[in-house]
């Protein structure tokens, strides 16, 4: 009997998975796209770009619907059974954290809007210190997660994962740091309250981030990590099914 | 900017990650790739076994059909034997109650036993031990008689009914049993072929359970009846799950994972995995197993 | 697959069936004037066939007689009237009807003219009169009005078979005896009845006197001792082989046998009779259980066959339902197969019993072909069968034993038809359809 590994019997099938894989690995550059266009609208204070990513969250809408109906049609229509099965109910799931990815990324760009669209004068950049820091690794992550996603590089996604300790550090520390100012100075109060949210959500987008990258590792290994202690998942353990 | 939810790549923002996507193979391979690694994977043996089966080899004349298989059947659930045709796994549940026996130039080689007790052995007789092991066909085969009499065949041939009021009772019980009672309890002189495919495949399910067997053998049981009987059938092996081991031999792979609680994959001879059902069809470890499960091969 | 073309593709194909369609049609009707002409042929040659036996062998199942008033006088019957059987069966009954044929026509008077007179009745009529008297001997002294048998040239001329316009060199009757004839179909002394004689007598060198009864008991003892004796073996032997036997070089010799055994001309079997049952075991000669024995030899392989056939038809699944459900092997075929193949089974032995019915050339060889007389009592007394006497009747130049020769064919093809009726009517019957 000829055994082919790579392709299933029915082609059609492996155009329906590639065609769901592509989806959702487009919504997850575009998503990736919101984060950083977010991130520059905030460094240069930047109005238009920052309304363009409110304006853009649509995009990411409209294909997490038509990610979704592809999965389901998937599951309805071919029963996708072991590694397929993973993949897809993987894929289904990282599709729902994207979006809300996306819905950060919103967030942020309408705090940007709200910062700078106003006869207030602007907050001073100290405030801004930990979020640009906090970014730099909350968009690692979604980069590394997505990367992991895409080459479905389960020591990629470890890598991620484990980082998301890395980036709750940040948060804490952020926020240990923003009550300081508001305690040494209340007028910052109202500017700090924004500044938490847009911290807010760069730690749920690491937490998202950290999500995809544990479906990367459930795909791969057919392993949930989730909810464990993770710190040394050594190939070992992940092995034994 | 203005990208299309459409297009798919769409190289406008991030392209190198989605050129990286469309390349990249999927390597969420199992455990062992080797194709020519025709070791059993995972664990064979389960507590409180009802049959043992230990390197069981079986040959059709020259054609070694059965490669050295060890496993064990559980008591009070269901094992399914999947696999590709012609690989053994028909042969392998018909090495359980020596149906085999029947076929000329068939030789089987290893031990199984039922309770401890070999099954091969001289002196264990083998009308007795069909008596233990009952089966159920591909094809629903009733009796050319009443499906009263179909019922009552396997009772009378081994004596177990005392008057023809018990025989009656068991006649009943059996019919409950399967489900079939409420459908036929008004025309039980009938003939048995005249029902339908699915009720037949029934009736042989009740004429199976009526001499009080410990297993039941069902080779592909649903594959000549409609959804809905399927589903009957099905439901009647969740049921019968209680009382008896059963095994069944099916080459859906959806009714082995909605019946079974343990799943053997066969390959060419070879018992390539065995496992929990969730795990084979979620996670199977051996390659093989998984390219059969997701359906790969060429 | 994108980059293979089909070959068709470039092709009108609709355009190309279209034009082959009325070759096809054309080859197709013509296929079927063939088959319906076969048919016509065979059809015609079957109608020619039966309207020829028919038409010939009809007449035979009349019998013309003749009435005469006898005297049964004591002086030539019982002369010394002590009534013993002994001395009435010695009687001179012939001297009853030649003196009542006397009375009738007394210008008849020549020795010539009377021997004329005379052969216008059958020689068995003598006999006729002693077994009536005998029966009855209260007949002694009375007179009675007796229907004798007429002789077979005068039942055929009565039947249309003698054409009065020959020169009378050529007619098998003269002119005086058909003028005498005449007479007695005017005052009504001549009448036609249904022909039982045929069917109760054995052969005879008369034909009115011959019948068939002989050799349809002969027959009927043959054809039990046949089936008796092929059925319970073929059908063991047909189940052994198809059941138990393991498939070996051993029993694929055998079957190979067998099957040659079927097709082994039936005359061998008529030698192979000869010498062992008649020369060897001393049996009777030309006695049905001999044939029955011969032809049950014959018949084994057919039915050995047919029964395997019958039990090849039984689906598996029913014996694995069987064994699966821990029946034994005899229990298997015992309760499920053999009833399921047994309307197989009898089909095929009623074919072959008929076949063994239309059989001849074996029993020859074992002297079923000796002219006899009696009518066979036990399968031990010598015996003819229907075939046998239908080709030792066609031997014989007269024209009442061609009609014999076909009445009695028609016998045969009735039972052949009533054979396998049942055989048909025993298959629906037993064959259920659950």
């Amino acid at each position: 009997m000829a055994i082919s590994k790579d392709e299933h019997i029915v082609k059609r099938y492996d155009q329906d998975l590639t065609h769901l894989r592509n989806l959702v690995l487009e919504m997850g550059g575009l998503v990736e796209d919101q984060v950083n266009r977010a991130m520059d609208a905030l460094d240069e204070e930047d109005i238009a770009e920052a309304r363009e990513v409110i304006a853009r969250d649509q995009l990411i809408n409209g294909l997490e619907v038509k990610a979704d109906e592809a999965s389901i049609s998937l599951v309805a229509l071919r029963q996708p059974l072991a590694s397929d099965l993973r993949l897809v109910m993987s894929l289904y799931k990282a599709v729902t954290d994207l979006e809300r990815i996306g819905d950060e990324a919103e967030r942020i760009a309408r705090m940007v809007v709200h910062i700078y669209d106003t006869a207030v004068s602007p907050p001073s950049n100290k405030l801004f210190r930990d979020v640009l820091a906090m970014a730099e690794l909350a968009k690692a992550m979604l980069h590394g997660a997505l990367d992991a996603l895409a080459r479905v590089d389960a020591d990629k996604a470890i890598a991620v994962a484990q980082s998301d300790h890395d980036l709750d550090n940040q948060f804490q520390d952020g926020m240990r740091r923003l009550i300081t100012y508001m305690m040494e100075d209340p007028r910052l109060i109202g500017h700090a309250i924004d500044v938490i949210f847009m911290l807010r959500s760069l730690e749920r987008i690491g937490d998202h981030a950290k999500n995809i990258a544990e479906y990367v590792i459930y795909l791969v290994k057919g392993k949930d990590i989730r909810h464990t202690a993770l710190p040394e998942p050594s190939e070992q353990t992940l092995q034994t099914g | 900017m203005n990208t299309t939810a459409t297009t798919i790549n769409s190289a406008t923002h991030q392209g190198t990650l989605i050129v990286a996507q469309a390349e990249a193979p999927l390597k969420t391979g199992p455990r062992v790739i080797d194709y020519n690694d025709r070791r059993t994977v995972g664990d064979i043996t389960v507590p409180d076994p009802k049959m043992v089966c230990r390197d069981v080899n079986v040959y059709y004349g020259e054609n070694h059909a059965i490669k050295t298989v060890s496993i064990d059947i559980g008591n009070r659930q269901v094992t399914s034997l999947i696999g590709p045709s012609g690989c053994g796994k028909s042969t392998f549940l018909r090495c359980l109650n020596r149906m085999n026996d029947t076929i000329p130039g068939c030789r089987v080689t290893g031990e199984i036993t039922i309770d401890k007790e070999n099954i091969y052995d001289k002196n264990l007789d083998v009308v007795q031990l069909r008596a233990r092991v009952g089966m159920v066909f591909q094809k629903p085969n009733p009796f050319p008689k009443s499906i009263f009499e179909n019922i009552a065949y396997g009772p009378h041939i081994h004596g177990l009914a005392a008057n023809k009021r018990e025989l009656g009772e068991l006649v009943e019980t059996c019919l409950i049993k399967a489900g079939l009672w409420e459908e036929v309890k008004d025309r039980l002189e009938e003939a048995g072929t005249g029902l339908s495919g699915g009720q037949q495949q029934r009736l042989c399910i009740a004429r199976a359970i009526s001499v009080n067997p410990e297993v039941i053998l069902m080779d592909e049981p649903c594959s000549a009846l409609d959804p809905i009987a399927t589903a009957r059938i099905e439901e009647l092996m969740d049921e019968l799950r209680e009382n008896y081991a059963i095994v069944i031999v099916t080459h859906s792979m959806q009714q082995a994972a909605r019946v079974s609680q343990r799943t053997a994959y066969f390959h060419l001879g070879d018992l390539i995995e065995v496992g929990d059902t969730e795990q084979i069809f979620t996670n199977p470890q051996h390659r093989l197993t998984e390219d059969y499960i997701t359906g790969r091969f060429g | 697959m994108n980059n293979n073309t089909n070959p068709l593709a470039r092709k009108d194909t609709t355009a190309i069936v279209r034009a082959g369609l009325q070759r096809r049609y054309a080859a197709e009707k013509r296929f079927k004037w063939y088959g319906l002409t076969a048919i016509s042929i065979a059809l015609l040659a079957v109608v020619l066939l039966f309207a020829d036996i028919l038409i010939k062998g009809l007449p035979t199942f009349w019998q013309t007689d003749i009435r005469l008033e006898i005297d049964f006088a004591p002086q030539i019957i019982d002369p010394d009237g002590r009534r013993n059987p002994d001395d009435l069966s010695l009687a001179d009954y012939s001297a009853l009807w030649k003196k009542s044929l006397r009375q009738l026509f007394p210008e008849v008077e020549s020795r010539e003219e009377l021997r004329s007179l005379y052969a216008l009745i059958s020689s068995g009529s003598s006999l006729q009169l002693r077994d009536r008297v005998m029966a009855n001997p209260a007949l002694i002294g009375v007179t009675q009005n007796v229907d004798l048998l007429a002789d077979d040239t005068v039942d055929t001329f009565f039947k249309g078979g003698v054409d009065r316009e020959l020169p009378e060199a050529q007619r098998p009757l003269k002119d005086d005896q058909i003028a005498w004839l005449d007479k007695l179909k005017a005052e009504g002394k001549m009448e036609t009845r249904f022909n039982t004689g045929f069917f109760t007598n054995g052969d005879s060198r008369e034909a009115e006197q011959a019948g068939i009864g002989g050799a349809l008991v002969g027959s009927i003892f043959t054809l039990l001792i046949t089936l008796s004796l092929s059925f319970p073996i073929g059908v063991a032997a047909a189940i052994y082989l198809e059941e138990f036997a393991p498939y070996n070089r051993w029993t694929d010799i055998i079957e190979v046998n067998i099957n040659n055994l079927a097709a082994v001309p039936s005359i061998v079997f008529g030698l192979l009779g000869l010498a062992v049952f008649i020369n060897f075991m001393h049996l009777p000669r030309s006695a049905p259980l001999v044939g029955g024995l011969v032809l049950a030899l014959m018949n084994l392989p057919i039915m050995i066959i047919a029964s395997r056939a019958a039990l090849k038809s039984v689906p598996p699944s029913i014996r694995e339902a069987a064994l699966g459900m821990g029946a034994s092997k005899l229990q298997m075929v015992a309760h499920h197969v053999l009833p399921l193949a047994m309307p197989g089974m009898l089909t095929g032995s009623i074919l072959a019993m008929a076949h063994a019915l239309g059989e001849s050339a074996p029993l020859l060889m074992i002297g079923m072909i000796a002219f006899i007389v009696d009518i066979p009592t036990s399968p031990f007394k010598p015996a003819t069968v229907l075939p046998v006497q239908i080709y030792l009747w066609s031997t014989l130049p007269e024209r009442a034993f061609v009609q014999r020769t076909s009445a009695a064919i028609i016998l045969l093809l009735l039972f052949l038809a009533v054979m396998n009726a049942t055989a048909i009517i025993l298959r629906k019957r037993l064959e259920r359809r659950w």
